[in-house]
């Protein structure tokens, strides 16, 4: 009897000890991508990553929870010999990751109880569901299996009709308007709506006796848009003052006195 | 005195004729903010850069045919800045076809004496206005969402009014002559951004009348 569990012991260890060295072995290659592969890592290979160390857990979990394995609970691990020095079989053994079995590696490799922190929180938590009552826990329950399934049904069944009931909604609001989209554009290529001299709308060219503000002189005529030969404009340009005219009195061209003149002094310039 | 043409102007640096093209559309402000979202998704991804200037457009009157117009850009966020000088010709009428408004463009930049030098050559400004808003570029693509607003005052920049109640948006690519491929892409591009907003060629002599 003492023998079969003894050797049912010392089967399981070995099985385990097999199988935490795989998910140390998982681990130790996710961690080596991770910080040398990062730049080239996808987040569908650490998915499969996590996968792999999940399934891992899985199995050792099955494991413990096998029939054939007996209770690890009342089996005990007294440290027989603790001592500062560094043990090179041990460093061997661990791959230099516990090179001296002392008092400081106690605590952390031969604990059986969690961690003081993580006992706190194990309490409060089985304090607060002990306090809600069976029958809203169950409740909470059923609405998280609820919720949870129709997420799921959700994601895995992309329907059509969805999209299309989505799609009436938003042509309900039309987030523009043609009209202004005009508006704006005759703003900004020819400042209609813009000028506050001018009459609101476009002014139609050619009108003559626009222009009020003429200093006096002898021959006092308005040439309008028609007129005129290039040298009376070269003429008119850089030697005659200009007349200040009212910025968008378009486009009644009011000429100078001394192109006005000419024009007129001399009928017979081509 | 016809408008001279841009290759016989002597412009310093280069005499590449640069073609803009244009598609535009608009949005509610109700819309903005899902049309930013969007368009900081969809575009190159960069610290998001608002802007506002002040635009003013100084017209040169001849004897006959159209004036000639230049626009003059400062920006007010950065006053220091230099002034920005541009010039847009007449729409490109060619292929109807064509899905973007294409458009001879000169720019060149300017120092602070702009205005008095354009008043000095005889350009009298014809209208001016604010612009504020956001940028964003994707490739060679610069998409602008700006809000227009009228200048109450002439030259003071502070007092201004909403022009509408609606964002313009400016989808433009500035190329070298003859090069047509931009034109898929921004329309491709345009899709992207319905039913938010509709980029579309607005000729802007249809809308004068």
């Amino acid at each position: 009897m003492q023998q079969r569990e003894e050797k049912q012991l010392e089967a399981a260890v070995e099985s385990l000890i097999s199988r935490v060295a795989h998910v140390k072995n998982a681990l130790h290659s996710f961690i080596y991508k991770l910080e040398n592969e990062y730049e080239r890592l996808t987040w569908p290979s650490v998915l499969d990553n996590f996968a792999l160390l999940s399934g891992q857990l899985n199995t050792i979990n099955k494991l413990l929870k096998n029939e054939k394995t007996p209770s690890f609970r009342n089996q005990v691990i007294i440290p027989l010999l603790l001592s500062p020095d560094r043990d090179e079989d041990l460093a061997k053994l661990t791959e230099l990751r516990v090179p001296v079995f002392s008092h400081e590696i106690v605590p952390d490799y031969l604990r059986t109880k969690p961690d003081p922190e993580v006992e706190e929180q194990e309490k409060q938590l089985s304090v607060e569901a002990a306090r809600i009552g069976p029958e809203v826990a169950q409740k909470q329950i059923q609405t998280l299996n609820k919720l949870c399934s129709n997420l799921l049904e959700k994601l895995n069944n992309p329907r059509d009709d969805r999209d299309a009931e989505s799609s009436a909604i938003r042509q309900n609001k039309p987030s523009f308007n043609p009209a202004d989209t005009n508006a704006l554009v005759g703003a900004v290529a020819f400042g209609k709506g813009l000028s506050k001299c001018r009459p609101p709308g476009p002014v139609a060219p050619g009108h003559p006796g626009q222009g009020p503000m003429m200093s006096g002189g002898p021959t006092l005529q308005q040439v309008t848009i028609g007129g005129g030969s290039n040298q009376q404009a070269v003429m008119g340009g850089p030697g005659a003052p200009q007349q200040p005219g009212q910025p968008g009195k378009m486009p009644s061209s009011i000429k100078t006195n001394i192109k006005s003149a000419s024009g007129s002094m001399h009928p017979y310039n081509r | 005195m016809e408008a001279p043409q841009v290759t016989v102007m002597p412009v310093t640096g280069g005499t590449i004729n640069m073609m803009e093209y244009l598609l535009q559309g608009s949005v509610f402000d109700q819309a903005l903010e899902s049309l930013l979202h969007r368009l900081r998704g969809l575009c190159d991804n960069m610290e998001p850069e608002t802007f506002t200037d002040h635009e003013l457009v100084y017209l040169l009157k001849g004897q006959q045919g159209n004036p000639f117009i230049l626009r003059a850009r400062r920006s007010l966020s950065h006053p220091t800045s230099p002034w920005h000088l541009r010039y847009l010709g007449q729409p490109e009428v060619g292929d109807k076809s064509r899905h973007a408004l294409v458009r001879n463009c000169v720019d060149v930049a300017a120092s602070h004496s702009l205005p008095e030098f354009l008043n000095e050559m005889g350009f009298r400004m014809d209208h001016e206005f604010v612009a504020n808003g956001h940028i964003f570029r994707k490739g060679a693509m610069k998409i602008v969402v700006s809000k227009l607003s009228r200048i109450l005052v002439p030259g003071n920049t502070e007092n201004t009014e909403r022009l509408s109640l609606s964002f313009l948006v400016e989808l433009s690519v500035l190329a070298p002559a003859g090069q047509d491929t931009m034109s898929e892409d921004m329309r491709s591009f345009a899709e992207q951004l319905k039913p938010l907003v509709h980029l579309e060629k607005i000729d802007p002599s249809k809308q004068r009348h």
